[in-house]
């Protein structure tokens, strides 16, 4: 066997080893990578390399989003902006059948606005919205299946702390990721919008829950409106060339930390335990950035992105069949990955092959965490299914027989996502923001 | 170089020497490179080849000369800067006012008569040899608003640099605000006003598209941008005498159709960047040596650093 | 995400954030492992502190006092590295790490205990040869090369690598440890609101 095939088999085959039993996987990843090292250069280069992978790896202005941003939704989690949004969102979609799933949908897409994240919605809309359901005669498992397939949008919802580390590896630009994921991200939302009043109309028995009064709906809009402001600072600022997209993670701290404090809904004493949780959180991804850098140099200096982008196309050059070919890829190690390490393992694999045959790297993107955000509720391990059966009190099973309709109507979306470039691209062209 | 199989044809063993390099495919660094193998192979009967991995794929600079240094990687292009973090009389060439233009750099870095103790000066201690130099062009400045005939027309303004004491400095003599920031993140602060400028040469300044968001290019050249190709002293010194001078010799055909591949290369980016609106306009050069020529002597610090600055500009024909 | 799905037994025990279920321990050793763990939280918490205030001085700075302070960018990037680092020792020590354990959660207990014992053996010897030994020839390499706007050598940075080797060492030690004298794998918390990303 040559030296590519062994090098191959130690990184595929121990990675999978390691991750089938357990091992953490910033360490599954990261030993059969610096091993695959030692085959190509001995003991004392893999230790050098991988140490110096693991440090450059974090070594980032762009990556310094991601603290800020986790943090800025712990405050607002913490400080009540998450309860003012859900009111808010109650009276948006009150009036509608079934009005309490539209609300968890709606709910999911305004915290998505303002947070980098999406567990964190599922949890706090879950928290508030699924003891009511409950008492309303759903399902239980029907409202955890909406609130799972509701709540990845924030991922694509801009801030994401997802595209930044695919900004990361991909070398595109973080404001323009950004705006390509306001599409996607709606689009996302309207396909949960839609199966709910579908299910709506088949369950007659849930009906509309919220009719208040102008008045009413005037103060729950008041009450929200400063965390809804954070969406206009966040991304006026960036387009507005006041501070960087980097910067306004920042800027979001410092303004959710106000809001807090301001409208004594953040207590001072709960402050070190926020901060605390959130340094953990940044450690965790960046422990995994940082190892996925040994991976990323090994499969260079093996050449192996070349060797499976030249099989790739001297099987086909056609980039739709290409695209297809790698959704599938990736829909499948979704199933069992988080997103941030299978965009630091995939991307530096497909990127050069799509780019190639003249897909743009911000579409790209913009399709990879679109399929990242499936695998985030495909059984059998999602985090947002996880996240969302666990605040409703039901098991996973059932939750997974409710979801399924949303998944594969999502899986359309994935198909408008990946040949309608324009919906991720548009945007940031007008703006000015893709050279 | 790709032509493994016409080394392995002639018989024995072939040695492939990887070489890191920050720039892409495309570059005129990638592309002599890529062409110092192909010659290598046939001149050294398949002895030797060089295998260049581009786009940063073994780190970044910093890293990639720790690599080489450690015999990881056998080669790499690393800037003058990097090199200061070994032995600071490397700062004698990376200063403004050293060269005049790209001509006479080459004619100075490539000169072992003037560089031989300098490129050797590092085998002991971290066990890499400077091969010799590329030029990465004059460097210039280029804003959104309006063009820099003099240092007065950039007071104030927010001017990108890399993260180097000396390009801080000097952006500050030229009376501008220096602004670190990550090179990735230049365009999308170019275009939404977070800086009002930046300065590189033009090659990078048309394919960044910068020339899109900052269309004034002034002709500053406050400095000439130089690469070194270094090499593990060890990997050096186990070559023949004879791949050693075949290596030497076309080391010395890579430089020179380097410089020609970046004076063709310079020429495309200015035609690119006019056509597609860009002006470039001529500067108060005096009035820019003035500001900068305080930098030489805050600089150049050691009796060893001097003498390297002046015997460059001894060998300057102006 | 760590943990299995259905793991309801365990998320309402754990209101302390340093969470393994143990039932025996060797007393000295839980006492360094608590000291350590509080130095290392309180470390984490002023870094972050001081990274918002860097950050948002580097804004202020340049679009208030027009005047960029040209150390914030170096000073936050080495800053977040050591916050990432020293965290990222933090949360070994309550197994935090992201973690598939859908197949080893379904051995039988023997065979969990096997696969508990090796996989703590993995990551010491990961943690020993890539931070350790790695981290220290990478700072050795690097400790004359300053920084270009800060006091201080990139090596002087790097050795946060060994010293957080040597800290996911002792935990991965403290976690064996814990294992054979309770002949049961130990539970990692679960923290439901956590952001996974
Ligand atoms: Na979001
Ligand atoms: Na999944």
């Amino acid at each position: 066997m040559d030296t590519l095939t062994v090098t191959t088999i130690v990184l595929l085959g121990g990675i999978a080893l390691l991750l089938a039993f357990g091992v953490p996987v910033a360490v599954a990843m990261g030993l059969p990578s610096a091993f695959a090292i030692v085959l190509l250069l001995g003991w004392e280069g893999a230790a050098l390399t991988s140490a110096q992978r693991v440090f450059s790896g974090s070594n980032s202005f762009a990556l310094l989003a991601i603290p800020f941003f986790i943090l800025a939704g712990g405050l607002m989690t913490n400080g009540g902006i998450a309860t003012r949004l859900i009111d808010l969102a109650l009276v948006v979609a009150g009036r509608l059948p079934a009005s309490l799933a539209q609300t968890t949908v709606v709910a999911n897409t305004m915290f998505g606005a303002v947070s980098g994240a999406s567990v964190a919605s599922a949890a706090a809309v879950g928290t508030v919205l699924s003891p009511r359901m409950k008492k309303d005669g759903y399902d239980p498992a029907f409202s955890a299946a909406v609130n799972a397939a509701a709540s990845p949008a924030g991922m694509l919802i801009p801030p994401s702390n997802t595209f930044i580390v695919y900004s990361l590896v991909s070398g595109t630009s973080i404001a323009a990721l950004f705006m390509a994921g306001i599409g996607p991200g709606l689009l996302w939302s309207a396909v949960c919008f839609v199966m709910v009043a579908i299910y709506a109309r088949k369950h007659p028995e849930l009906r509309s829950h919220v009719r208040p009064s102008l008045r009413q709906a005037l103060i729950v809009f008041l009450r929200a409106l400063p965390a809804l402001a954070l969406i206009v600072v966040v991304i006026g600022g960036i387009l507005s060339g006041f501070f960087t997209a980097t910067e306004s993670a920042v800027i979001a701290v410092l303004y959710a930390l106000i809001l807090g404090l301001v409208q004594r809904t953040l207590p001072v004493r709960d402050l070190p335990k926020v901060i605390l949780e959130a340094a953990k959180t940044t450690s965790i991804v960046m422990l995994l950035i940082g190892v996925s850098g040994i991976l990323a140099w090994v499969l260079s200096f093996s050449r192996i992105p070349q060797t499976i982008s030249e099989k790739l196309l001297s099987f086909t050059d056609n980039p739709a069949i290409i695209l297809a070919i790698i959704m599938v890829v990736l829909l499948l190690a979704g199933t069992i990955m988080d997103p941030t390490p299978a965009i630091l393992i995939f991307t530096p694999i497909f990127l050069p092959v799509v780019v190639s045959v003249g897909v743009d790297p911000i579409h790209f993107g913009a399709m990879m965490v679109f399929n990242m955000c499936l695998g985030n509720i495909s059984p059998p391990i999602g985090n947002n299914l996880f996240v969302a059966a666990r605040v409703a009190k039901v098991k996973i099973e059932p939750v997974i027989g409710r979801l399924m309709p949303f998944f594969w109507a999502l899986c359309i979306g994935l198909l408008i996502v990946t040949y309608i470039p324009e919906l991720s691209t548009w945007l940031p062209t007008q703006l000015g923001l893709m050279p | 170089g790709s032509s493994t199989a016409e080394g392995q044809a002639a018989g024995g063993e072939t040695t492939t020497l990887q070489l890191a390099l920050n720039q892409t495919e495309e570059h005129p660094s990638y592309i002599s490179l890529d062409a110092f193998g192909d010659r290598l192979v046939k001149s050294t009967d398949g002895r030797f080849d060089i295998e260049v991995f581009p786009n940063e794929q073994l780190g970044a600079q910093a890293d990639t000369l720790q690599l080489v240094s450690d015999g990881v990687v056998d080669m790499a292009i690393v800037s003058g800067a990097q090199l200061e973090n070994l032995s600071k009389d490397f700062i004698a060439f990376n200063l403004p006012t050293v060269f005049d233009s790209v001509e006479h750099q080459m004619s100075v870095v490539n000169n072992p008569e003037i560089t031989g103790d300098l490129y050797s000066s590092l085998a002991e201690s971290n066990s890499v040899s400077v091969v010799g130099g590329l030029t990465q062009g004059a460097r210039s400045i280029y804003t959104k608003t309006a063009p820099a005939e003099t240092p007065a027309d950039l007071a104030g303004q927010k001017i990108r640099v890399q993260e180097s004491e000396l390009f801080l400095a000097l952006v500050e003599a030229i009376g501008a605000s220096p602004t670190p920031m990550a090179f990735g993140e230049v365009y999308t602060a170019l275009q939404s006003g977070v800086i009002d400028g930046a300065e590189n040469n033009e090659v990078s300044y048309f394919t960044q598209k910068h020339h899109e968001v900052a269309p004034f290019f002034s002709y500053t050249n406050h400095l000439i941008g130089l690469d070194y190709l270094i090499i593990n002293s060890n990997t050096l010194e186990g070559m023949s005498d004879e791949d050693r001078a075949a290596f030497d010799e076309e080391w010395t055909g890579t430089y020179e159709q380097h410089t020609t591949l970046w004076g063709e290369a310079t020429d495309d980016a200015i035609a690119g960047a006019t056509a597609a609106g860009a002006t470039f306009t001529e500067v108060d050069s005096d009035a820019f040596t003035e500001a900068l020529e305080p930098l030489v002597d805050q600089f150049l610090t050691e009796p060893s650093q001097k003498k390297l600055y002046d015997a460059a500009r001894e060998a300057s024909t102006k | 995400m760590a943990t299995h799905p259905d793991d309801e037994a365990n998320s309402s025990e754990h209101d302390d954030a340093a969470t393994v279920r143990t039932s025996r321990t060797v007393p000295a050793l839980e006492a360094i492992r608590k000291t350590t763990d509080r130095i290392l939280a309180l470390l984490c918490m002023v870094i972050f502190v001081a990274l918002v205030v860097i950050v948002s001085w580097q804004v202020f700075s340049r679009q208030i006092l027009q005047d960029s302070a040209p150390w914030t960018e170096e000073a936050a990037r080495y800053t977040f590295v050591v916050l990432a680092l020293l965290g990222a020792a933090l949360v070994f020590s309550e197994r935090g790490h992201i973690a598939v354990e859908l197949l080893a959660s379904r051995f039988p207990v023997a065979g969990q205990l096997i696969i508990s014992v090796a996989v703590e053996l993995i990551v010491i010897f990961f943690a020993v040869f890539v931070f350790v030994i790695g981290g220290y020839r990478v700072a050795a390499n690097a400790w004359n090369q300053g920084l270009s706007t800060l006091p201080l050598s990139v090596g002087q940075v790097y050795m946060v690598l060994p010293l957080v080797g040597i800290l996911i060492t002792f935990y991965s030690i403290y976690h064996l440890i814990t294992v054979l004298l309770n002949g049961e794998r130990p539970t990692p918390s679960v923290d439901e609101t956590a952001e996974v990303i």
